[in-house]
């Protein structure tokens, strides 16, 4: 058995640990799930707990800390733009999309998805870092930092490094890489940076614009880059569908926060948009203005003044 | 002056008391106990009427930050509790044996405050027990017909907190500007 796999089957067996831990609790009498029966059981037996937590989860430092919360002020700085071109004039909207397939983003998601149907840990060779995708746990490895990745998304990917781009099986993994538990990232949150780094302010080019779209569910946002106004335009497209122009019409903000947002939740497969006629004539409901607003807006502000 | 509250409710252990000091402006009142049945086994001692924190807004407002029991016997507080409250917060310990049976108890449970107001759910220990997933949560809540926020949560973070927060009041009110 090789090395990759020998870890792989140690993970497997790990996680099988847990699920037998979870059968073998759920098969006994049914219980409150609150309210457990008195006991004198050690912390060790207790059968409202898994019995194997993974030690290893917790040096994984980047998939676990807390969420950067970007304002307006750090968005050029920190996502980018693109030269010469104003995403935020309304007639400047159809330059304003862009391909995910003409930049690294675009290899790592195809990437992710033949990792994902092969149950395969795969390695990008892409003649700059190599970065190695774990599907069984939703992970990537990278030992690159975030300013490089930043750079390095920006960098289109023309006909000449497109093809030097190979996705290789890993057999073996390196020492290195299980010695270096703090450079595994979150699979989501990952490409959810990786997107808007690509994306500068810019809409994915395969979305159409004059469509409503729509949000499957909340992104977990604690875990990651939270651009500017995304938890609006999140609660606002949970309450129904609209077009990316209305969401900074309806919200009053500049159409590149839409856009960044657009860009990251498409990545991981959160947006829809409406394909079947029908769909469109659903005029979106009006957002409701609460009593409280004002009161709900302080919280806020207060929430947001305190989030060291 | 109005009482506005949030309240903050979850399974024993899953970071309620945690999560309210986490953005009180006082430490936060506690009413524990040293716990003698099955709580035992998870902490010395445990909250048997409510927790208790403040969040000072500009202008002399404050929002009182309530924190169930987790215990069962003291349900008869939740509707006391939840009364006026501007929505809930739901904490799960992912270390549980089926936390998705605590999260389909405590949604039925408060569904009629839900109704009225909203839920944020934060999913806590998720550095300790991988598994159950977030999108996990997502695909039980969308059989359930719901749709509501689900971070994971170290409520011992001020800024996952406030995140959470902020979800359920967004929910509210998508208008809102900070």
């Amino acid at each position: 058995m090789s090395e990759a796999r020998a870890i792989l089957s140690v993970k497997k067996k790990s996680d099988n640990q847990v699920n037998a831990c979870t059968q073998n609790t759920a098969s006994r009498q049914p219980q409150n799930p609150v309210t457990k029966p008195e006991s004198s059981l050690s912390p060790e037996k207790d059968p409202v707990k898994k019995q194997a937590t993974n030690t290893d989860e917790q040096k994984k430092t980047s998939k676990h800390q807390t969420a950067m919360q970007l304002d307006e002020g750090k968005f050029n700085a920190f996502i980018g733009s693109v030269p010469g071109l104003d995403v935020n004039d309304p007639k400047q909207f159809p330059d304003a999309a862009y391909n995910p397939k003409d930049y690294f983003q675009g290899y790592v998601q195809s990437a992710l998805m033949v990792a994902e149907a092969k149950k395969q840990v795969m390695r990008l060779n892409s003649g700059w870092k190599p970065l190695i995708i774990f599907p069984h746990n939703h992970e990537i490895w990278l030992d690159a930092d975030d300013k490089q990745l930043r750079a390095f998304a920006g960098v289109g990917m023309n006909k000449i490094s497109g093809p030097g781009m190979t996705l290789t099986p890993e057999e073996s993994i390196a020492a290195s890489v299980q010695e270096s538990l703090e450079k595994f990232h979150d699979q989501d949150a990952f490409l959810w940076k990786l997107a808007a780094w690509t994306s500068k302010g810019r809409y994915p080019g395969a979305l159409d614009i004059n469509r409503p779209v729509f949000l499957k569910h909340w992104p977990n946002f604690t875990r990651l880059v939270v651009t500017p106004h995304a938890l609006r335009i999140s609660a606002l497209l949970m309450a129904s569908p609209r077009t990316l122009p209305e969401i900074a019409e309806v919200l009053k903000i500049k159409p590149q926060y839409v856009f960044v947002f657009i860009s990251s939740a498409y990545a991981l497969g959160l947006i829809g948009q409406a394909k079947r006629e029908a769909d469109e004539i659903v005029q979106p409901s009006v957002v409701k203005k609460t009593e409280q607003q004002g009161l709900l807006s302080r919280i806020i502000g207060k929430l947001r003044a305190n989030k060291s | 002056m109005s009482h506005y509250k949030i309240i903050f409710t979850g399974p024993v252990g899953a970071g309620k008391t945690t999560a309210i000091e986490s953005i009180s402006d006082i430490a936060p009142i506690k009413t524990d106990a040293s716990a003698s049945d099955m709580t035992k086994t998870k902490k010395s001692s445990t909250t048997v009427a409510m927790d208790y924190g403040i969040m000072n807004l500009a202008g002399g407002e404050k929002i009182h930050l309530y924190g169930t029991p987790g215990q069962e016997r003291f349900d008869f507080m939740w509707d006391i509790l939840t009364t006026g409250g501007i929505g809930l917060i739901l904490l799960l310990d992912n270390t549980r044996a089926d936390p998705f049976q605590d999260m389909k108890f405590f949604l039925d449970s408060f569904q009629k405050f839900i109704a009225e107001t909203n839920v944020a759910i934060g999913v806590t220990q998720m550095d300790l027990s991988n598994k159950p997933t977030i999108n996990d949560y997502h695909s039980q809540l969308r059989a359930m017909g719901i749709k509501p926020p689900v971070f994971s949560v170290d409520a011992r973070v001020k800024n996952d907190v406030s995140l959470l927060v902020q979800s359920l009041l967004y929910s509210l009110d998508p208008g809102i500007e900070a």
